[in-house]
């Protein structure tokens, strides 16, 4: 069933779908309307679950990992300050084990405080333990909050997920979404049975003090549950297109590739944007193409290296600044492709919220064109910044 | 606070010296370790001590389960607060030893079984690395400094008392010693996440439960008797008993100490509104 729906909407539908058990929840801009549709469809008797308000962010982790170990099905959704707020349990949550899936609706992290899109507010929890993927679109938005279950709750992963969806452009957007029926994800989606929960009747002791001789054994474990997770999330992303015909490509998506020149790495929605420029660009007989960066963590070293073998220069999107110069994907997919000689260079753009144009994905590309021509551009570039010059 | 007393003594003696702990969350009185480098030079190492020259055990309850002197140095030197002579104790090796009565002098003089500064004195006149006036300094510096000076004089005393009290000699060497067992998983092996349910393994239990295994009377230097002619069955100890370690026999309606558990922290006693429960000593 199609219907015109905003991000958030489709995410709390995504969340009704898999049948969600529990879900502690505190209001934040632009994550509203997911917690308002969810609490809706509670009161309405169309969701079977406890809908727990509580009185600020860090409650709701807390309240989502107790529920969680106890074995419920549990979906929150937050953003920015309340991410923030919530982060010492963000760290209790992953380390643990426990499947929760949590949308973020990106949202700058101020101050000054600003309430759209940036990526900021995620970026900083990315060594938390938390899985992460960005979406570009509503429907994107709804399918992986089922996928998002799948992947948390493999005995090969047992790690919480947190789908990005970008704050306005998508939670506030109303697009046409395709809605699963019920019984289809109901057989793709399988009730949550967990090994180990806590239950008076079989006593387990979950979370508790662990001195030094440990905890380094834990830290590996969780590292090791994050490389299994890569193979489960393709895996996961091929059934899906199975049942649902959509096909997301698992942790990278790659469009006109296969015989660019240059290529752009983007998240989100600008992504969304970029295929559109790809296609102007390609009828002016330019070889560009465009890598869909889904999944940051974990973090797909092996599928750039493979998606970018061919070309000659490569641009990296960034939504986010990290202090010591480029953004954090920069960073990351520079670390991914070490020992390969091709130019890579960073754009810097859509930070606060401004508004990514085509105009500014054109300049992206075509600083990324010079860079593998040899000719000098700058390592680091802030697109549509007064008194930058590109 | 031994082994920064100790290092704050050794640099007033013109060394360089580091000090540090290694403890779980245990509350006072449980095992902890405690690590004191000297040195004539700045010392640049930042792990702990694997090999010393010199260990100093503040509880020889703890001979019986642990191996003490595992890493000690051929020619290294224990030193035991103990009520034996070295002679008598085993420590698995024959080495030197020395051994002072801390806990009599503690409770002698500070009134109180803390046998940290006491057993400073022995090490002083057993190593001849510190002088005991330097210590002694130390002492009432740092003890002083938060305690009150008086605090700091008895305490200073308490060293000077187990200096010219600490008997030294060699001890024997006729127990075999096991490593202490202890669960070490690969990460493989542990349980996802660290949580765990109740479980055997060659080192014990674990998991919930498993302290049952961990008998702590062996902390105690106090434990509690009860006189039932004054109790009240008002409950109180029993409700602030921090180890649950009294137990209501509801058939006869009397109460019951599990000595096993007891650490001997007198929190039943101070709370008793009777006086009915006092704190004798369980060991010397």
């Amino acid at each position: 069933m199609k219907k015109v729906i905003t991000g958030d909407h489709a995410v709390a539908i995504g969340a009704k779908l898999c049948r969600v058990e529990v879900v502690p929840a505190f209001p934040i801009t632009p994550q509203t309307l997911i917690i308002e549709h969810i609490a809706d469809f509670v009161s309405d008797g169309d969701l079977d679950a406890k809908f727990l308000t509580m009185e600020s962010e860090h409650s709701v982790m807390s309240a989502a990992a107790g529920a969680s170990a106890a074995g419920a099905r549990v979906f929150t959704a937050t953003s920015s300050q309340g991410l923030a707020f919530m982060h010492e349990m963000l760290y209790a949550t992953a380390p643990l084990r426990l499947p929760v899936v949590m949308a973020n609706a990106s949202r700058t992290l101020g101050g000054p405080p600003g309430i759209w899109c940036e990526y900021n507010d995620s970026m900083g929890a990315r060594d938390s333990g938390w899985l992460q993927l960005y979406v570009e679109d509503n429907q994107e938005a709804l399918d992986m909050v089922i996928q998002s279950f799948r992947i948390a709750e493999d005995k090969r992963v047992l790690l919480p997920v947190m789908p990005c969806l970008d704050g306005f452009v998508l939670t506030h957007t109303v697009e046409p979404v395709d809605i699963p029926e019920q019984e289809e994800v109901d057989s793709f989606l399988l009730p949550y049975e967990p090994d180990i929960i806590l239950d008076p009747k079989r006593p387990a002791m979950i979370g508790t003090f662990m001195p030094s001789e440990y905890i380094m054994e834990l830290r590996r474990q969780t590292a090791g549950a994050f490389e299994s997770a890569k193979e489960v999330i393709r895996q996961i992303n091929s059934e899906f297109a199975q049942k649902f015909g959509r096909d997301y490509g698992g942790l990278i998506d790659t469009y006109m590739m296969e015989d660019a020149h240059t290529a752009l790495i983007t998240m989100g929605t600008v992504t969304s944007t970029s295929r559109e420029v790809v296609d102007e660009l390609r009828r002016k007989g330019e070889k560009v193409g465009l890598i869909k960066l889904r999944f940051f963590r974990p973090f797909p070293s092996n599928e750039l290296k493979k998606a970018v073998s061919h070309i000659s220069a490569l641009g990296v999107f960034d939504r986010s600044i990290s202090y010591h110069g480029g953004g954090p994907v920069y960073n990351e997919v520079r670390s991914a492709l070490y020992g390969m000689t091709m130019p890579v260079i960073n754009h810097l753009a859509g930070i606060g919220g401004r508004d990514v144009t085509k105009e500014q994905i054109m300049k992206m590309f075509e600083l990324t064109q010079k860079a593998g021509k040899g000719e000098k551009v700058n390592d680091i570039s802030w697109h549509n910044t007064r008194g930058e010059t590109n | 606070m031994a082994a920064q007393t100790l290092a704050e003594a050794a640099v007033s003696e013109g060394n360089y010296a580091v000090a540090f702990p290694y403890f779980g969350a245990e509350r006072r009185g449980a095992p902890v370790l405690a690590f004191t480098r000297i040195d004539s030079k700045k010392i640049f190492s930042k792990t702990q001590v694997y090999a010393p020259d010199c260990v100093v055990v503040l509880d020889d309850s703890l001979l019986d389960t642990i191996d003490v002197v595992a890493g000690l140095k051929p020619k290294g030197m224990a030193i035991i607060n103990s009520r034996e002579k070295p002679e008598d104790i085993d420590l698995g090796k024959i080495i030197d030893t020395a051994t002072v009565n801390a806990t009599s002098i503690a409770l002698e003089i500070l009134k109180a079984p803390i046998t940290n500064t006491a057993i400073l004195g022995a090490f002083a006149k057993a190593t001849g690395i510190i002088k005991i006036e330097s210590l002694e300094e130390s002492i009432k510096r740092k003890f002083g400094e938060k305690l009150g000076a008086k605090v700091g004089e008895r305490n200073a005393l308490a060293a000077w008392t187990a200096y010219e009290r600490t008997i030294t000699g060699k001890s024997r060497g006729v127990k075999k010693l096991e490593a202490r067992k202890q669960w070490l998983p690969t990460h493989q092996e542990i349980p996802v996440g660290g949580c765990l349910i109740e479980g055997k393994t060659d080192a014990g239990l674990i998991g919930p439960g498993s302290f049952i295994e961990n008998k702590v009377s062996g902390w105690a230097t106090y434990r509690p008797l009860r006189d039932k002619a004054k109790c009240t069955m008002c409950l109180l100890c029993w409700f602030y008993c921090p180890e649950g370690t009294i137990v209501r026999i509801s058939d006869r309606g009397d109460l019951m100490t599990n000595y096993d558990y007891c650490k001997g922290c007198g929190v039943c006693a101070n709370e008793c509104p009777v006086d009915a429960i006092k704190m004798v000593r369980a060991r010397i």
